[in-house]
């Protein structure tokens, strides 16, 4: 199985461990990752198309032209690029007036697109091309002890019409993945609610409060940690757990994984390469038992 | 909310209503039933001055200043659950980016508002390098004047680096003026 890996921005940067645990569980499951060579940013949900909505197009529309030549479907780890080069494909298709333009500037740079990529998440490719069976047969390590809260968070599940492989209201993909690695799936409300995204940039205090409520209730389900599939989800509920715990004067310390750092234990990969010293959240005490050596 | 006070003339109304229906989003605007799922939806309701279904409302009345003026837009998480629910299939989230683009074109919002100053700092950084550089873009929009708000900044900065989560050096690729060839291209065929 090969792919045009599309790592987008922050696992280049400040999610360096999705990117790192992703590579080193696909390596395990045979996975081919192809990374398309000079990609460029996807355009960032609204970032740029709220400046100029055919800019964001345009330059998500390079990312597809590139991955065309390769011939090979785009799969991303990151939910928003996920629903930004998504997004670009159904706009080709749909608006003639926009493909003709795009076109015309693609051409500008040697590239074309005919509109024949498929933009999948990376975590649906496991589930879809994989599937669970394959992925249990290389779990060494039943997670016995992780009672686990999988946070969808928005773009994995919508807008229907591009995020298709999951129910948009009641998800249950990773919760079925963490059932299938041993641990047990925790009920919680806010599995589907927004963590506040870049709001955590221009008006932290509503992410704060958003994340909050995410974290507190899984939390008090019984979760002992959190599992994600998106970087900037990470980044709230991880990064920024700290400055949720200040504001309100509470203390939640609850460890958040990506997918693919909790797929990794199980494996029985070398923790090394999951690159779990880089969460902020140190998942020291409920990994202790599964690797002889997690994390300082 | 004083709507009756700022109704519009017929024709200015129909003028906005048509105006957004031609924008990315806008298409059903008009089937709108006012059930309000979109608002009990909405998770950043609370910090918003009109809720998403009274901006649909203000639509249908015409009023653009107030609509393109109001907090709404600029709250919207883009998280497309409104859309995802609206049992007449109207993609208010799509609209919102949209409403937000408008805003901005047609000087309804400072510049040097925070949510203005990201957006443009993030396409300049990425039109730079063809990627996305964090650091830069907290620096840029970051209020350098407010000390408590750099020393906020500065402990995530330091938490990062703890971490070696923070990407110092720029990301620049390689083949960056083809972007600009195709942003070029773009903005000519525009006019």
């Amino acid at each position: 199985m090969k792919y045009a890996y599309y790592p987008g921005c922050a696992i280049h940067s400040s999610s360096k461990e999705y990117g790192d645990s992703c590579e080193a569980i696909s390596r395990v499951l045979q996975i081919e990752l192809d990374e398309i060579p000079e990609w460029n940013c996807c355009g960032a949900i609204d970032a740029i198309y709220s400046y100029k909505p055919l800019y964001s197009v345009a330059i998500a529309a390079r990312n597809l032209a590139l991955a065309e030549q390769m011939e090979e479907d785009i799969v991303t780890l990151c939910s928003a690029c996920f629903y930004t080069l998504s997004r670009t494909n159904k706009l080709l298709q749909e608006d003639s007036d926009i493909k003709r333009k795009v076109d015309e500037a693609l051409g500008s740079a040697g590239l074309q697109y005919n509109g024949g990529v498929k933009v999948r998440h990376f975590l649906e490719v496991l589930l879809s091309d994989l599937g669970l069976e394959k992925i249990k047969e290389k779990a060494k390590v039943p997670l016995t002890t992780l009672n686990v809260a999988s946070y969808y968070g928005c773009f994995l599940v919508r807008p229907p019409e591009l995020a298709n492989f999951d129910d948009p209201e009641h998800p249950t993909s990773l919760d079925e993945l963490v059932e299938a690695l041993g641990g047990s799936q925790v009920s919680y409300y806010g599995k589907i609610r927004c963590c506040g995204a870049s709001l955590g940039v221009t008006d932290e205090k509503i992410m704060l409060k958003l994340t909050k409520e995410i974290l507190v209730n899984a939390k008090d389900a019984g979760a002992n940690c959190m599992i994600t599939a998106c970087p900037l989800c990470h980044f709230n509920l991880d990064a920024k757990q700290r400055d949720v715990e200040k504001r309100f004067d509470i203390e939640i310390n609850l460890p958040i994984l990506h997918f693919t750092q909790m797929m990794g234990i199980a494996f029985g990969v070398n923790t090394g390469e999951l690159g779990l010293d880089r969460n902020c959240v140190s998942p020291k005490n409920i990994l202790a038992q599964y690797a002889e050596k997690v994390i300082q | 909310m004083r709507l009756v006070a700022s109704l519009t003339s017929e024709s200015t109304r129909q003028d906005f209503v048509k105006e957004v229906a031609k924008m990315q989003g806008g298409k059903n605007i008009l089937d709108c039933i006012q059930c309000g799922v979109c608002s009990g939806s909405c998770p950043t309701r609370f910090a918003m001055d009109y809720s998403p279904m009274h901006i649909i409302r203000m639509i249908h009345m015409g009023m653009k200043e107030k609509v393109l003026s109001s907090s709404t837009i600029w709250v919207c998480s883009t998280c497309y659950t409104c859309a995802t629910r609206c049992p007449r299939a109207i993609d208010i989230t799509t609209l919102m980016m949209s409403l937000r683009n408008q805003a901005m074109e047609k000087g309804y919002v400072s510049e040097s508002k925070i949510k203005p100053k990201f957006y443009r700092s993030f396409f300049d950084i990425v039109n730079k390098y063809g990627r996305l550089h964090e650091p830069e873009l907290l620096t840029r929009i970051i209020e350098k004047t407010n000390i408590k708000e750099l020393l906020h900044v500065a402990s995530l900065g330091w938490r990062l680096m703890k971490k070696r989560r923070l990407q110092l050096r720029a990301p620049k690729i390689t083949t960056s003026a083809d972007l600009h060839n195709i942003l070029e291209k773009i903005e000519a065929d525009k006019s």
